[in-house]
């Protein structure tokens, strides 16, 4: 069970992660690039499933080609990879616990590039648990990955790039949109113009799909979010409510109703801050990078030494961006373990800050479209789950900060919110905001404490074969 | 909320971009169910009309697959005795799984 | 200026100024955090007197019956579960260590017999094949400790007790008529005719305000809990080596702990699990109970644990300072802390305690073992 030394671990092996251990490689270190998913990638460039080939007369999209030259890369230049395993605990030395299809393993890094992206965020509506309720990310991934639709007919809603990616995604994959809601105005999209001055080939894109959504007939309901979905008989009935610029419903009867088999949503992206919180690297509160990110230079250092995050779980700015900054995570870290003089790193890094800055306007622009509104978290209506493993409702989670639970830890302590298997990925960042309206800010409400497992894994993956001799029994217990 | 898709004659997948892997049966409790080798589990259930994968802890509510990245643990099946997120296991000819509810009834 | 100020916000805090108040005191609790975060409300929840140590069986005896009354006493219940308890022997030497601990615990009035596996089985169906003797123990059970701050709270406030939360101590000035207990950060000091102590691991530093010294040993105990499973046992699990605590909750969650031992300290708290005593700490559970080995973990966290030179509580006046009592680092305080916070109260009332206290005296100058 001794572990593995290794130069640079790079947990995330997407756009960040994969250009970040190609470099380290470039730069003479002995790296390992880690990812639970079979092959590189990330969540932006998804292989298709082991099996699968792409077809020749269909064209290929800019993303899917990206995706594919960059796992051709990876494989050209023999970075050594470890597919499909499960990192669940890193000790404070950054001993890295892995379990995979042949049991535990554990490497000895003696640096850690964390680029293991972003969760994405719902807040919560009635009826958002129901099966064929799925993210936006979900609904990309059914339709890039698994070329898959949602839904026969599907309302797309939310806020955010993704929203007009899956909706003209499920339109050329022959489905139905019965309508898209964007908490957005029209204003807001302006707004962004002036980022995608650097990228006219999206803002070409952009347009061609908003083109394709008219041509279509699909209602584009700018200011509308959901209020509900029901069960209605073998479909889903969903009323939509208007709202104001702070995503906060308005009263309003007219708001449409639509019927549909699929429902898909999403609020915006949340940096995955699970391992530098269980490192306990200090943490701040950035709304408009998509909630609490590692506090980091320029290069992806942390606050502690070793630790390095690169990509968007470093704040959202982009697939674009991650790339350039996958690259001077990996440069800083070459230039930290000694491996790479001053003069060189200057250079590499200034050309590479230069293309980062590029990249990142875009992706900023984008990140404050998909920021947490307040109005959308104020609206949450008392009875709704927000703690989907534990069904903990907004209504417990106010009575419980009314009683006096102070933080994100105490909240956790009397509701169980937080308490279940995806150990608050999927609610944290909604009930911080709850708890942040009783106790002033999301700086007072603070972070559940990050904990090992990264991810659940069981007794029999983490104790292995053994017999009742083989347990390390210590000093039995006084009398 | 009714188990299947409103129209099951018409499939979900769409073929224009890719050619699928071999077309295997797999095993769900205990009925066989059509798909694709290597298709996600989760997506290969989901396009079988079979959205409902678990019922909810406290209030019993019916559950399905939800983030497709292996993180909200919505889309767990059993494959013997592991527990896994569905959206994270490859379909295979010989694969069977349970759905929590079925190996609840099953086991007790 | 209060008629006494108890330095310190978990069960054996909470409950002396509990009982203090309703014994008319006018009572303060101050806490550098949220009452009972630190080990009140972070441990297993045991209620069992399989792993009390012999001597405190009569203390735990009282006390499981104070938390199975808690909603009573306390308004607020701790979802406490009364549920047999079973110690296990999988190996000659456990079988032996059986007899023993429950030999010494019957001698102090606990109702606890040694049965076959047969028996245990039928209390205990999942219990591994193996399993070579048992000790019974019809009086256990468990808690959810994560829901102590809260009940507390309550309590406490409806008592009429000041809780001052997130005010670190630095110092206490103790005069002949009263203390000053001065806080950090520039928050105004408070005066009170008694100060109680009841710091768990920090009790320590806090008697060395007082120019006392007794080492208090600090355990990093580690703690594994598991995602909702379905019902696999129902009993609190417990291995005749001390070495294991197992209990499923109502929800489902199985709760594995055992004291293995974590890394950390008083300063740092609780820094990380050590990942062989991670694994050693799951294979006993999976051992015991086979069905666990399917469960899937959720999480892992650490608490500390105080213990004395002499591994019993630290229970009375603090030596040479008038009007300063201590209280704490009673092994599965937990299980104890109702009882122990009533006959501090009792004592410092001036009534005569249900059962004696733990004379702190004893620890002075005694070496801690180990050390």
């Amino acid at each position: 069970m001794s572990p593995q030394p290794v130069d640079a671990l790079v947990i995330g092996a997407g756009p960040a992660g994969a250009r970040a251990a190609l470099r380290a490689q470039a730069c003479g270190l002995d790296v390992l690039l880690v990812d639970e998913n079979h092959d590189a990638g990330g969540q932006v460039w998804r292989p298709i499933p082991p099996g699968f080939a792409r077809a020749p007369s269909g064209a290929t999209s800019p993303e899917a080609r990206d995706g594919d030259a960059l796992r051709a890369e990876l494989r050209r230049a023999s970075v050594r990879c470890l597919f499909g395993h499960k990192l669940w605990n890193i000790g404070t030395n950054l001993r890295a616990d892995l379990i995979g299809p042949e049991g535990s393993v554990s490497w000895q890094p003696r640096a850690l590039i964390v680029a293991t992206g972003t969760t994405e965020r719902v807040v919560p509506f009635p009826g958002w648990t129901l099966p064929g309720v799925i993210g936006l990310a979900a609904a990309t991934i059914l339709l890039k990955s698994q070329n898959m639709l949602p839904g026969h007919r599907t309302v797309v809603a939310g806020a955010g790039p993704l929203l007009l990616a899956v909706a003209t995604g499920i339109l050329k994959a022959g489905g139905e949109v019965a309508a898209v809601l964007d908490l957005a105005s029209p204003g807001d999209w302006l707004r962004t113009l002036p980022s995608l001055a650097s990228r006219p080939d999206l803002l070409w894109q952009g347009l061609q799909w908003q083109a394709r959504l008219r041509a279509a007939g699909v209602p584009v309901l700018y200011r509308h979010g959901i209020r509900s979905v029901e069960a209605a008989g073998s479909g889903l009935e969903v009323r939509t409510q208007r709202v104001d610029a702070d995503g906060q419903p308005t009263v309003d009867a007219t708001a449409p109703v639509f019927a549909a088999d699929a429902v898909t949503v999403g609020h915006g992206l949340v940096p995955g801050t699970d391992i530098t919180r269980l490192l306990r690297a200090r943490h701040r509160y950035a709304v408009e990078l998509g909630g609490w990110v590692a506090e980091a230079d320029a290069d992806g250092r942390t606050s502690v030494a070793g630790l390095y995050v690169a990509g968007d779980g470093a704040g959202i700015a982009g697939a674009a961006a991650a790339g350039a900054h996958g690259e001077l995570a990996a440069l800083a870290c070459a230039h930290d373990l000694g491996r790479l003089d001053a003069t060189t790193h200057a250079r590499e890094r200034d050309r590479l800050q230069s293309s980062w800055r590029r990249s990142a306007r875009f992706g900023h622009a984008m990140g404050s479209l998909m920021a947490l509104r307040d109005g959308a978290v104020a609206g949450i209506a008392p009875d709704t789950v927000v703690c989907r493993c534990e069904d903990v409702t907004r209504a417990e989670i106010d009575a419980a900060a009314r009683d006096g639970a102070r933080d994100m830890n105490q909240l956790k302590a009397w509701t169980r919110c937080g308490m279940g298997p995806c150990q608050g990925r999927s609610c944290g960042d909604v009930a911080g905001a709850l708890l942040a309206l009783h106790v002033g800010s999301r700086e007072a409400a603070g972070c559940f404490t990050g904990r090992a497992p990264l991810r659940p894994v069981s007794l029999a993956e983490v104790a292995g074969e053994y017999t009742y001799a083989d347990i390390p029994i210590p000093k039995a217990a006084p009398l | 909320m009714t188990k299947t898709s409103p129209s099951p004659s018409l499939s979900l997948r769409t073929d224009h971009a890719v050619r699928r892997g071999l077309a295997v049966r797999f095993v769900v409790d205990g009925q066989p169910v059509d798909a694709f080798e290597g298709e996600s589990v989760a997506a290969a259930l989901y396009a079988a009309g079979l959205r409902e994968l678990r019922r909810s802890p406290r209030d019993g509510a019916p559950r399905g697959l939800f983030c497709m990245m292996g993180s909200c643990q919505e889309c767990l099946v059993w494959v013997g005795t592991r527990k896994l997120p569905s959206c994270q296991l490859a379909v295979a000819a010989a694969l069977e799984i349970e759905t929590l509810s079925y190996r609840e009834q099953r086991i007790g | 200026m209060y008629d006494a100020i108890v330095v310190g916000g978990g069960v054996m805090g909470c409950s002396t100024a509990l009982h203090l108040a309703r014994g008319g005191m006018h009572v303060a609790v101050v806490d550098r955090g949220a009452l009972c975060r630190e080990a009140s409300g972070v441990n297993a929840g045991t209620l069992t007197l399989h792993m009390t140590r012999a001597a405190l069986v009569p203390y735990a005896m009282r006390a499981w019956q104070m938390w199975m009354d808690a909603d009573k006493w306390l308004g607020m219940g701790v979802l406490a579960t009364h549920v047999p308890g079973l110690t296990l022997a999988f190996t000659e030497a456990e079988c032996e260590l059986v007899e023993l601990r429950a030999a010494a615990r019957r001698a102090q009035g606990a109702p606890i017999e040694v049965i076959t596996p047969e028996r245990a089985r039928q209390i205990e169906p999942g219990l591994h094949p193996g399993l070579l003797k048992a000790g019974y123990c019809e009086i256990d059970g468990f808690a959810s400790a994560y829901l102590t701050g809260r009940a507390f709270g309550h309590a406490l406030k409806r008592a009429g007790v000041d809780v001052i939360e997130n005010a670190p101590v630095e110092a206490i000035d103790s005069g002949d008529a009263s203390h000053v207990v001065r806080f950090a950060g520039g928050r105004e000091p408070l005066r009170a005719k008694r100060v109680v102590l009841a710091g768990g691991v920090w009790i320590e530093p806090m008697l060395a305000w007082l120019g006392v010294d007794i080492p208090i040993k600090v355990l990093v105990n580690q703690l594994i809990v598991t995602e909702r499973i379905r019902p696999v046992m129902r009993s609190v699990l417990s291995v005749a080596n001390g070495l294991l605590s197992l209990k499923q909750f109502a929800n489902g969650t199985v709760l594995i702990g055992g004291g293995w031992q974590g890394e950390g300290d008083r300063e740092r708290g609780g820094v990380e699990a050590r990942p062989q005593n991670l694994v050693g700490n799951m294979r006993l559970a999976a051992y015991a109970v086979p069905a666990l080995a399917e469960a899937r973990i959720a999480r892992i966290w650490l608490g500390l644990e105080a213990e004395t030179a002499d591994a019993l509580p630290i229970i009375g006046d603090v030596p040479g300072v008038a009007n300063a009592y201590v209280i704490g680092s009673a092994h599965s305080g937990y299980t104890s802390g109702p009882f122990m916070g009533r006959i501090m109260a009792q004592h410092i009332l001036g009534q005569t305690p249900d059962l004696p206290l733990f004379e702190p005296t004893r620890l002075v100058g005694m070496t801690m073992p180990g050390a």
